[in-house]
């Protein structure tokens, strides 16, 4: 039975400003450029919008869009609270709403000055979701992304012998195609060695295995697959989509294992709501926060079996010209920390063919994933439509 | 008038209804972790529903102060001023016998003997006179 929402809901517009790290502008000026140019991709009027699912907390929320842009009936107001996750989930959100008839042009948009304003170990503890790690974890100085994950990478390491060589190749090969994309904060090739030689920040996560805070909106539209075909550009449909939820959501710490993030529970529904499996992969947006993160991803996701994802990401498979590239836009290691919504805009330019000098030929079907919260997990699998 | 010396303020826990009787038996030197009364298995953090079984039923029990390494990490960049001067410092994830875990600076271990498995006792270290937190050693 084809599910509910197979191909019912298409990335309709992108839009997303220069990524930088310091700027004059806020996060909620920054998220509104996006969501212009998002909607003028689309080739629709703001007033076309009539659902927001803003990233929160922080930037704007649907009220600013209704006085900002003047919507005269918004429907629909959500915000999808799973950090680093919240973006891919919310495409199922805006799917489910465009699905139903509920709306009809869904804006999904992230502002942020993560290195301008608040940084990221400040940013958690304001999270409702993160008020235990606050009580049991922050006092004995685990507080920042990078310390909360280091333990699992470890733990990886330990048991099935992944290396910093492993973590370097991701680094290394993100950055070659954030030079390739042109807006990106890193613009400088990396070398394996440089990785190596970086200060380590929380074993074994060293400064090049962690994610950029930089500065930057994002944005796109989420139409009805029929609102969406005659619209400017070719419609990227949603073939499957899905959120998962780990087990010990609040807490790393107290989760059975660690390594198992909710995409373990989401990639089975998403890739069965598609109708394809990971063989049918031809390009990949995979939500980069740490290095080890994508491994770990890669590996949850069912492209490798379990503690594989070291030796998987090696001899070029995740480069321009590999197997499965992988981030081809710098991700948030390189190109900037937008929360993952810069991944699913690569996704949409790679099936459009806009892919520029890092399009992967004949890309017909991609994925793009979700990771925060300390374990939220998500996942689109999508193409272009006829 | 001199200049005022701005001190960090370290981030301590703010018991709540669900978790003073935690950090009250880590004040009085006992590790005390809640108990289901109806499935009697243990659960971490405090929370007030049993999610085995449901029941709002429950109490601390002392535990064995006892436990293996699960993982570590050693932080080298601080995050936060009040960590600056303990910077590089070591937090191990312990399995502890009582069936949870504690997540808790490490003492007396060197990073290349560090392994899982590794036994561990859990002591006690006082922040302030109310918070006293949990650290670990090497057995």
């Amino acid at each position: 039975m084809v599910h509910p929402l197979h191909e019912r809901a298409a990335v309709s517009g992108i839009g997303e400003t220069v990524y930088t790290r310091g700027t004059s502008k806020s996060g909620l000026a920054l998220q509104f450029e996006a969501s212009l140019k998002a909607i003028a991709d689309a080739g629709l009027s703001p007033r076309d919008i009539d659902g927001i699912i803003p990233y929160f907390p922080g930037g704007a929320i649907a009220e600013d869009y209704v006085a900002n842009l003047g919507l005269p009936d918004l429907k629909l107001s959500v915000f999808v609270p799973m950090g680093g996750a919240t973006c891919v989930a919310a495409l199922q959100t805006a799917a489910m709403a465009v699905a139903t008839g509920v709306c009809r042009h869904v804006l999904i948009s992230v502002g942020r000055t993560g290195y301008s304003g608040a940084r990221a170990s400040e940013r958690l503890l304001q999270f409702p979701q993160f008020a235990l790690a606050g009580e049991f974890e922050a006092p004995i100085g685990i507080f920042a992304p990078a310390q909360l994950y280091a333990p699992g990478a470890r733990r990886h390491m330990e048991l099935y012998g992944t290396t910093p060589r492993h973590l370097a190749e991701i680094a290394v090969v993100t950055r070659q195609h954030a030079i390739l994309n042109g807006n990106a904060v890193m613009t400088k090739p990396l070398t394996v060695e440089e990785h190596h030689a970086s200060r380590m920040i929380s074993d074994p996560f060293r400064l090049f295995d962690c994610s950029l805070e930089s500065d930057g909106g994002a944005a796109i539209i989420v139409s009805a697959a029929e609102a969406a075909r005659d619209l400017a550009k070719p419609r990227v449909s949603i073939m499957g989509v899905a959120e998962g939820h780990p087990d010990s959501p609040a807490s790393i710490a107290q989760r059975p294992d660690l390594l198992e993030f909710g995409l373990v529970k989401a990639a089975p529904r998403a890739f069965g709501m598609a109708g394809v499996t990971p063989a049918d992969i031809d390009v990949a947006e995979i939500y980069d926060c740490f290095t080890f993160t994508v491994i770990n991803q890669l590996e949850n996701l069912g492209f490798c079996k379990k503690g594989e994802g070291g030796p998987f990401v090696m001899d070029g498979r995740i480069a321009l010209g590999g197997a499965l590239p992988i981030n081809t836009h710098g991700g948030l290691l390189s190109q900037g920390h937008v929360v993952g919504l810069n991944h699913i805009i690569e996704l949409t330019r790679q099936l459009r063919g806009e892919g520029g000098r890092a399009q992967v030929k004949d890309a017909e079907i991609g994925l793009v994933t979700g990771y925060g919260d300390m374990g939220d997990g998500s996942l689109a699998i999508m193409r272009r439509a006829a | 008038m001199s200049a005022a010396v701005i001190t960090p303020d370290r981030p301590l826990p703010k018991p709540t209804r669900e978790s003073q009787a935690f950090w009250d038996g880590l004040r009085e030197g006992r590790f005390m972790i809640q108990h289901c009364m109806a499935c009697g298995r243990p659960r971490h953090y405090p929370r007030p529903v049993c999610p085995h079984c449901w029941s709002m039923e429950s109490d601390f029990r002392e535990a064995p102060l006892t436990g293996r390494i699960h993982t570590w990490t050693v932080c080298h960049h601080a995050f936060n001023f009040a960590f600056k001067q303990a910077t590089p410092y070591l937090v191990a994830l312990a399995d502890m016998d009582a069936g949870v875990r504690v997540n808790a600076p490490l003492h007396g271990v060197a990073e290349a003997d560090l392994r899982i498995g590794l036994p561990v006792r859990l002591s006690f270290e006082a922040a302030t006179p109310e918070i006293t937190l949990p650290c670990l050693a090497a057995v």
